[in-house]
């Protein structure tokens, strides 16, 4: 293996994007939890490399067409996503997995207020208050998602790593 | 970490100066796109592009929708001819009803005829499927399946068997995207069908109400009245249910009254929705509005 495997990473992103849209009852929407972001954090938690924040810009401008956002807005918010959680890497892998979840709940909020601003900055009237749901349920859906993604990921490896 | 072996050819830290001159140059990039993206119509082929290609996605994303419609379909014989028969008195009674609408709309006709009036009646109508619905539980947009192939246009009213549901605000060569009436950003011109009151419409954002922000105080606004589409603003139809008042609000020091309004169309409960084509919009080209219909307040 050198570096990252990329099938399995556009497969996982392609999964998180479709159940980004999947329809949901309107009560279950809000609290749908932001599958992109997690997938990436996992991903740059797991391989770190510069060319993280590529895959983080081009998943965001799909997500951007797919929502209907401004062009950009979830390309900037997931660059950023990425960009933080590579920095903090050394930190965060440090956490059991449950504390690690709640240290990673502060950067999904720099990316849920950057989503914010750029939804005011843009003229676009959101829920003030409905977009911040999300992030009260990606924090325990975060073990979860580590989990399964950390299976998917080994299966492909013959080295087990005891992270 | 002794147990990172394997992994230790990769770079544990990845810092250095490509990391964060690269994050910079992509965010930068990101800035410019969403100021070229919300200032101009620049990107909109890339936008175009990009949707055409990502058209699997949407489709597998409406995979359990669909097959939730096609569970109904595995209904027993009984209840299938018990609402055969419910449908056909139905059909007999808006038949009846048909009848006479239809003589009151060559009544109407000549009526109009002689006030050498140049309404429209009829309106050409095509039916779309709704590819995908509400993705984000406050942007509330629909996915269409018709688009400049089928002479969509931006603008164009969308309405559901039961009234106005919205409006299309982008058009993709074989798709089309809509803003519902009850987007925060939406607003539509109505006229209150008991008074003749004219006012507007605004979506509040929860998927299930309208606001009726600039009423007068003075104003005969009940519960229960229906609202209908009006024609001010050249954008909507006029003569389509919108909704009905469900609480009329009158702080005494206001110089406005507020009413909340039920919208009638179903929203994200149906499959499929008409666009009307409106006579105004056939004529001339729709005008290259960057937001959502606001049209002016009529007092």
């Amino acid at each position: 293996m050198n570096g990252a495997p990329r099938l399995l990473i556009a497969v996982t992103l392609a999964a998180a994007l479709v159940l980004q849209l999947v329809e949901l009852p309107y009560a279950l929407a809000v609290l749908r939890p932001m599958f992109v972001p997690m997938v990436l954090v996992y991903w740059a938690m797991v391989v770190p490399q510069p060319t993280g924040l590529v895959t983080a810009w081009i998943t965001g401008l799909l997500l951007d067409v797919l929502l209907g956002s401004v062009l950009g807005q979830h390309a900037l918010g997931l660059t950023v996503l990425v960009f933080v959680t590579l920095q903090l890497r050394g930190i965060l892998s440090l956490y059991p997995i449950w504390q690690e979840a709640l240290a990673l709940t502060p950067i999904f909020a720099v990316y849920t207020f950057l989503m914010f601003w750029i939804d005011g900055a843009t003229g676009h009237r959101a829920d003030p208050w409905l977009q911040w749901v999300p992030l009260l349920t990606t924090g325990p859906c975060w073990p979860l998602a580590f989990g399964l993604l950390n299976s998917l990921h080994r299966r492909g490896e013959h080295d087990p790593l005891a992270l | 970490m002794s147990t990172l072996t394997a992994s230790t050819r990769r770079p544990l830290f990845p810092r250095g100066p490509g990391l964060g001159l690269k994050a910079l140059v992509l965010c930068l990039l990101a800035l410019g796109v969403i100021l070229a993206d919300a200032r101009t119509q620049a990107l909109t082929p890339l936008r175009d592009g990009l949707a055409w290609l990502l058209r699997p996605v949407l489709w597998v994303a409406g995979l359990p929708s669909a097959l939730a419609g096609t569970a109904e379909h595995l209904q027993t014989r009984e209840s299938l001819i018990e609402e055969n028969a419910v449908l056909r008195e139905n059909q007999l009674l808006l038949q009846s009803r048909l009848q006479t609408l239809e003589a009151l709309e060559m009544e109407n006709r000549r009526l109009r005829e002689l006030l050498a009036s140049s309404a429209q009646l009829e309106e050409r109508v095509l039916i779309a499927e709704i590819l995908s619905a509400s993705q984000d539980p406050y942007r509330q947009q629909i996915v269409l399946n018709k688009g400049t192939h089928d002479g969509v246009y931006k603008g164009q009213a969308l309405v559901d068997a039961h009234g106005v549901l919205g409006q299309v605000v982008a058009v993709h060569p074989a798709t089309s995207v809509a803003l519902l009436l009850t987007d925060p950003n939406h607003g539509i011109p109505v006229e209150i069908n008991r008074t003749g009151l004219q006012t507007i419409a605004l979506g509040r954002g929860d998927g299930t109400s309208l606001l009726l922000p600039y009423l007068p105080g003075t104003a005969d606004v009940g519960v229960g009245d229906l609202l209908v589409s009006s024609a001010l603003g050249g954008r909507f139809p006029a003569g389509y249910p919108v909704g009905t008042i469900t609480e009329v609000k009158h702080d005494p020091g206001e110089h406005f009254m507020e009413a909340l309004a039920a919208p009638a169309a179903r929203l994200n409960r149906g499959r499929q929705a008409l666009l009307v084509w409106s006579e105004s919009f056939a004529v001339e080209p729709p005008p290259a509005a960057t937001t959502p219909a606001m049209p002016e307040a009529v007092p």
